[in-house]
């Protein structure tokens, strides 16, 4: 409990510095001004800001990038709400009550509930993130490269299971992704692999140059596509405060939505989505009277706001303690961290307390933050909802640009991007979901490395991930999840899951 | 998904591609695996029970090859939605604003590269207009440079060398 408590303390200390405050600040704003453009979610905006913070220092460069990320949530809400477009998937179920609420009249009561939701599970999650890395860690270093390797098959599984659309597709987009990750030079033999001897691809496919083909790139040519039909609600904002009543019927659902999403966020796969519709389905259920569900009931908005970001909180453990990405946001942070020459895992915290706790530290703060920012500007937030796409999307392309290129100076690197531009394009108009190939490239070399010394290890038995009790059972787990999935009678329920997402 | 502006309105394809969305996904993910594989043909592979370098490259080409048979084929046998038509102007434009800062940013400078990578940019909309076009591209090379040469310090050259 000490510890913990000194633990927290000391990454406050971090945090709490004038220049990390300011640059925690900086990601929030910035990211949700960028979050509430519509068709640009966490993964685009966080791929496309990624730049900005090349000349920082790591630990102030993951502050911010955190902050940028738990931003570009909270603008996903808000176009939830006043424009029924869901910015990322995790607020699709907000769109249900919030819109419905924002018709209404009551648009700042939603989105005030939304962010004191919001900032109860910021606090909560932070808490538990903190109480478990230690255990956590000292778990992860028991782990061999068997258990590793198993522990990321379930992982990409859960990414299959949960993305959206066909199961195939989404397994066959895992293998190009590990296909992508294996250019470059094999990191045991030096051999040259896939490179053709080009010499820019000699270190491999930048990890940037893929983010921003794919999802910021691919993005911009999908949305000039579309003709953009906007239901902004007009009415002028007024009482930005919920009344007691609100409060009342929000704060059992606050506190049902941040235990769920708190839970469900250490999964891997992309706990968010699923925590925001449990905590609205739990709330339907317990509802005296659930046809007020889907007409603009204040439960219906605090309960997966809550819990989407107790989850995408949560969502970071995984990634502190085992350094293994569990969705596509977190693989850009291991892309980032990557940039910044730290490798994640459970030796950060050891030999890097300063960056683990302090990063810990500041999702409090960012939080606070948000609820702050979000508040007083919401006026703005909606006059941002109208500025046309075709001044938007020559920003997204230069910033995209000139952060490509600064990676490595390298004008290559910009021809690969419109290249996976491309590739994006081609993905989209064949509805598969480029999301799981990003994951699958960055833990492509990792699953390689872990098999070949698990391999190594156990002399060539390929039974070694049956026979040892942990790898056994992560393996089955995979393997249930992913009957589970294939099954018709649940795959028709979880369409109804994404079905608002069209 | 988003509809394309050119998708054909009524529903399904006829013929002997029922689902030629996930038929020529399918076949096209076999033909980038099997180059993948070709590529990495002359790799040395598994030496007793010790990796090569080619060995994880083969093992995940060789699955997406299995994978992706498994989506031609349900392309074949399941009904769906025809495929999408492409757009013209948008992704060339586009693309070519992306290329042509690549090959100009560093003989040009940066100003110089990034208004006229705007201004090609900006002709891939339909909706453009010139005159507010101009500006925006002045404005955003503006805040470009204040942002990545000022702020950030980035080691960029601003004009021709």
């Amino acid at each position: 409990m000490w510890d913990l408590l000194n633990n927290l303390a000391f990454g406050i200390s971090v945090a709490a510095t004038p220049q990390n405050l300011l640059l925690c600040l900086i990601g929030a704003l910035v990211g949700t001004l960028i979050g509430v453009l519509p068709g640009l979610g966490p993964v685009a905006t966080i791929a496309m800001l990624l730049p900005i913070t090349y000349g920082l220092p790591p630990v102030g460069a993951l502050i911010m990038l955190a902050g940028i990320y738990y931003g570009a949530m909270y603008g996903g809400s808000t176009t939830a709400i006043l424009v029924n477009i869901p910015g990322e998937s995790a607020s699709v179920v907000t769109t249900l009550d919030g819109h419905q609420m924002a018709l209404q009249g009551r648009a700042g009561p939603a989105l005030a509930i939304s962010a004191i939701g919001s900032f109860f599970a910021g606090c909560v999650a932070t808490v538990v993130i903190a109480a478990a890395a230690a255990p956590l860690t000292s778990i992860a270093l028991l782990f061999g490269p068997a258990e590793y390797f198993s522990l990321m098959v379930l992982g990409l599984i859960f990414a299959v299971v949960l993305a959206k659309g066909s199961v195939v597709k989404a397994i066959a987009m895992i293998l190009v992704g590990l296909v992508l990750s294996m250019v470059g030079s094999d990191l045991e033999t030096g051999a040259g692999r896939l490179n053709f001897n080009i010499p820019e691809l000699a270190d491999g496919i930048g990890f940037v140059v893929i983010a921003m083909g794919v999802f910021g790139f691919a993005e911009v040519l999908r949305n000039l596509e579309v003709t953009h039909s906007r239901d902004i609600v007009q009415a002028k904002i007024t009482g930005l405060m919920p009344t007691r009543d609100d409060l009342k019927a929000a704060a059992p659902a606050i506190g049902r939505g941040t235990i769920l999403g708190s839970v469900l966020g250490i999964l891997p796969g992309g706990g968010s989505v699923i925590a925001a519709f449990a905590a609205y389905t739990l709330e339907k259920k317990l509802a005296k009277d659930p046809r007020r569900f889907g007409r603009g009931a204040i439960e219906g908005v605090a309960a997966p706001e809550t819990a989407n970001n107790a989850a995408s909180q949560t969502s970071f453990i995984p990634l502190l303690t085992l350094g293994i990405p569990p969705n596509p946001v977190m693989a850009l942070m291991v892309g980032a961290m990557t940039i910044h020459g730290i490798v994640p895992g459970p030796q950060v915290m050891t030999k890097q307390p300063d960056l683990f706790w302090g990063m810990i530290a500041s999702m409090w703060f960012g939080n606070l933050m948000l609820v702050i920012i979000n508040l007083p500007l919401v006026g703005l937030w909606v006059r941002l909802l109208r500025v046309p796409y075709r001044l938007l999307y020559p920003m997204i392309l230069i910033v995209c640009c000139i952060g490509v290129y600064s990676v490595n100076n390298a004008a290559a690197d910009v021809y690969m991007t419109a290249a996976f531009a491309l590739v994006g394009y081609w993905l989209v108009k064949h509805d598969f979901e480029p999301a799981p190939m990003l994951l699958g490239f960055v833990l492509g070399p990792l699953m390689e490395e872990n098999l070949r010394r698990a391999m190594l290890i156990a002399r060539g038995d390929w039974t070694v991930f049956l026979t040892r009790p942990i790898s056994a059972g992560l393996l089955i787990v995979a393997a249930i999840l992913l009957i589970i999935a294939v099954l018709p009678m649940i795959r028709k329920k979880r369409d109804e899951v994404f079905v608002e997402e069209g | 998904m988003a509809e394309g502006i050119g998708q054909p309105t009524g529903g399904q394809s006829t013929g002997l591609i029922r689902n030629p969305q996930d038929f020529w996904g399918g076949v096209a993910l076999t033909v980038f695996a099997l180059f993948s594989l070709w590529a990495g043909s002359d790799l040395p592979g598994l030496r007793g029970f010790a990796f090569g370098p080619g060995t994880a490259p083969r093992l995940f080409g060789w699955l997406l090859v299995g994978v992706s048979l498994i989506i031609a084929v349900n392309g074949l046998i399941t009904q769906g939605p025809p495929l999408e038509r492409w757009g013209i102007r948008a992704p060339v434009l586009f693309l070519a604003s992306v290329v042509f800062f690549g090959a100009t940013v560093r003989p040009l400078g940066l100003i110089i590269a990034s208004f006229f990578t705007l201004m090609i940019a900006a002709a891939a909309s339909k909706e453009v207009r010139w005159g507010e076009s101009i500006i925006w591209s002045a404005v955003l090379t503006a805040a470009c440079v204040a942002l990545f040469i000022y702020g950030l310090n980035l080691p960029l050259q601003l004009w021709p060398r």
